[in-house]
């Protein structure tokens, strides 16, 4: 399943709502956790960054592979072309007084998920999650 | 997610409900706010009923360490689920917050 939603400003629970609303996603608490963290995550990331003052649009898909047992998220916008897989990963042994928050989403993201890939394609960022189910 | 926040001797009580999550983090941190000043910096955390949390959530946990930290307190998160323990775990939160 696929949606546009256009303007994306304020609208982060919508599309995480949507993504989750899938009859492809099992009925299993901690997978659930999992993808609800990672689209959060990467929503947020788009919602928050991708566009000047969030007026822009977020396309969403969310697809099972029934051989494969692969669930594909999907998010692609129109906005500053970013790769957040290029981002220099937090330190996560500094102490509480050296850390902040930066980078820590896409981090959860690949530790969430078995796959992150990004790409800039027509004057769009596309990154696609993946993740075995079952 | 519902906060509820109590004055305990010399420390302050915060039981946390639900979801702390994109929706939400804003008015967290703003309830938050009061415990990060003060004489009696000691803050006890219960995460008993806390099913979720983001980096979102992290980032305000982070800032009341630090406050806490800077006014030689101590805080405690208690009996988080291991879902949560695990977000904690893997960005090594676990490691400059005691949980318990």
């Amino acid at each position: 399943m696929k949606k546009r939603f256009n303007p994306i400003k304020d609208k982060s629970s919508e599309i995480i709502e949507y993504l989750m609303s899938s009859p492809d996603i099992p009925d299993d608490e901690a997978l659930r956790f999992k993808l609800r963290l990672s689209i959060e995550e990467a929503v947020e990331n788009v919602v928050r960054y991708a566009y000047d003052g969030g007026i822009g649009w977020l396309e969403a898909e969310i697809r099972f592979d029934q051989d494969t047992l692969v669930l594909t998220i999907e998010l692609r916008d129109a906005g500053v072309p970013f790769n957040p897989l290029e981002r220099d990963e937090p330190d996560v042994t500094l102490s509480a007084e050296d850390r902040n928050i930066g980078g820590l989403g896409i981090f959860i993201c690949k530790k969430m998920m078995d796959d992150i890939k990004y790409c800039y394609e027509e004057g769009n960022n596309v990154l696609i999650m993946t993740k075995k189910v079952g | 997610m519902d906060i509820k926040i109590e004055k305990q001797d010399n420390k302050t009580i915060v039981v946390l409900n639900g979801r702390v999550d994109t929706t939400n983090a804003d008015q967290f941190q703003q309830d938050m706010e009061p415990l990060m000043e003060g004489e009696n910096p000691d803050i006890e955390i219960d995460c008993t009923d806390m099913s979720y949390t983001s980096s979102q959530g992290l980032r305000i946990f982070l800032m009341l360490q630090k406050s806490v930290n800077a006014r030689k307190g101590k805080m405690v998160l208690r009996n988080m689920n291991p879902q949560v323990k695990e977000v904690f775990d893997i960005t090594g939160f676990s490691n400059i917050i005691t949980i318990m």
